[in-house]
């Protein structure tokens, strides 16, 4: 049943052998050329114009049926969408009062402070496609590109906080690196008492781990990390997980603590490119007197920049 | 001879470009670590059947759309690709005698030996994947083997 039928039975393979070294040599060229300097990225730009057909395909039946049911749904459904949505707008509204009266007390006491720890000023909307990018590693594909503006290292937020930054833009499409991929570390700040550190992915997508805290810091199952801005790839304040679980080993000096992420990482579908507020600095507004060495290692120099890969 | 070449290059492009999409079809997280490296046994396949039709450049033009899709190194899938393509085109006669359980085991050292040089590769660029389950796309790859080469071949008996 295993048959090859072909007629080229010929013991010989002509130049197989410098073929394959050949193309060998070109992948080696390609992949040290890619690391090292950054001009590749336009060629794969236009490469990528010819994926994005294949990746539409993909996509578009899912989208297809979606649009369908979203159609054929009935009159009782919507009516009782509708009542769902005014009730949870009145929440909002009821919040959103709250938040004014808030903002202009936190700006009051900024301008007191005499620092500008600005959150992010342009927002734009994209839809996470339907293509699966690699089963082991935390990726989404997001339908902007660098046609919108987007950019390598920018952050991503969902309805919930932070989902992750952009890894790679292509034209019409860009890969986002979730915060829960293990390749990946975002700078946080628990909320309750201001405590420094780094939150890093664990490959799956339900918790995400803070693998610098020392067993003798004030952190509690419950509390809400934020993060810091420091680094400058995310705005400062958005919500980042809250801590689920903090085992404090006495033979061990960090202590084990889980965090689960704020974000719907594995159901999000509309995700949030921020831009960051002009004139925003809000790491060179924190004197090294307030910053607390025990718990970031020298890693933390530049964590936005290591999980680009 | 010429021929019967230019005519075989329709189905070879046609089948890479379904198994690239199979690849980057959504599956339910459950089995998604179950989906075989679908176009690379597709590569594998047009290797052993055709060699000269230019098996080796669809190995590395497929590694090429792999490395896009994925966002991995350029160069990468296509490096492994070429490597194991050209393995594969080395070892074609010595396939086609043997047993289907030999051609399996054939064809699970060559997917081994392609997530290998993936995985030393993700390595040295400093990004690596150490989940278990990465090596389990070779088995699966290894055990729809059969039915893969029973499908390509009656497709472009046509």
């Amino acid at each position: 049943m295993v048959a090859f039928r072909s007629s080229d039975t010929s013991a010989r393979s002509t130049g197989l052998l410098l073929r394959c070294f050949l193309y060998a040599a070109l992948a080696v060229a390609l992949m040290v050329a890619d690391k090292r300097y950054e001009n590749l990225g336009k060629i794969r730009r236009l490469l990528s114009i010819v994926a994005y057909p294949a990746e539409v395909a993909v996509a578009s039946p899912f989208q297809g049926w979606a649009w369908l049911r979203e159609s054929v749904s009935t009159r009782e459904a919507l009516r009782a969408d509708k009542a769902r949505l005014e009730e949870q707008l009145r929440v909002a509204q009821f919040r959103l009062q709250r938040y004014e009266a808030l903002e202009a007390e936190s700006r009051r006491l900024r301008a007191l402070r005499d620092a500008t720890a600005g959150v992010g000023a342009r927002f734009l909307v994209g839809n996470v496609m339907d293509v699966d990018l690699d089963a082991f590693r935390e990726r989404v594909l997001v339908d902007k590109g660098a046609h919108d503006g987007v950019y390598v290292g920018q952050a991503v937020l969902d309805a919930g906080g932070v989902f992750g930054q952009v890894a790679h833009v292509d034209e019409m499409t860009s890969e986002v690196i979730l915060i829960s991929d293990a390749a990946h570390a975002i700078p946080v700040q628990d909320n309750r008492n201001g405590l420094r550190t780094i939150a890093v992915g664990t490959g799956e997508v339900s918790h995400i781990k803070l693998p610098y805290i020392s067993t003798a810091a004030d952190i509690v199952k419950g509390d809400l990390l934020v993060t810091s801005g420091l680094g400058g790839g995310f705005p400062a304040g958005y919500p980042v997980g809250t801590v689920t679980e903090v085992k404090r080993d006495p033979a061990q000096s960090l202590a084990d603590v889980e965090v689960s992420p704020a974000a719907a990482l594995d159901r999000a579908h509309e995700l949030l490119f921020v831009w960051p507020a002009v004139g925003s600095t809000p790491a060179a507004t924190l004197t090294p007197a307030t910053t607390k060495p025990a718990t970031t290692p020298p890693r933390s120099v530049k964590p936005a920049a290591a999980a680009i890969p | 001879m010429m021929r019967a070449e230019r005519i075989r290059r329709l189905p070879m492009a046609l089948s890479a470009l379904v198994a690239l999409t199979l690849a980057i079809v959504p599956l339910p997280e459950v089995i998604d670590a179950f989906r075989p490296d679908f176009l690379v046994l597709v590569v594998f396949y047009w290797s052993i059947e055709s060699p000269r039709a230019g098996g080796l450049t669809l190995a590395f033009v497929s590694g090429l759309a792999l490395d896009i899709i994925k966002g991995a190194v350029l160069g990468q899938h296509a490096l492994a690709l070429t490597l194991m393509a050209a393995w594969a085109t080395h070892l074609r006669l010595r396939l086609r005698v043997f047993s289907v359980l030999s051609q399996c085991l054939t064809i699970f050292a060559l997917l081994t030996g392609y997530q290998f040089i993936l995985f030393w590769i993700d390595g040295a660029t400093g990004n690596p994947v150490t989940s278990f389950g990465r090596w389990l796309a070779p088995v699966i790859g290894a055990l729809i083997w059969p039915a893969l080469v029973g499908t390509l071949s009656r497709l472009h008996e046509r």
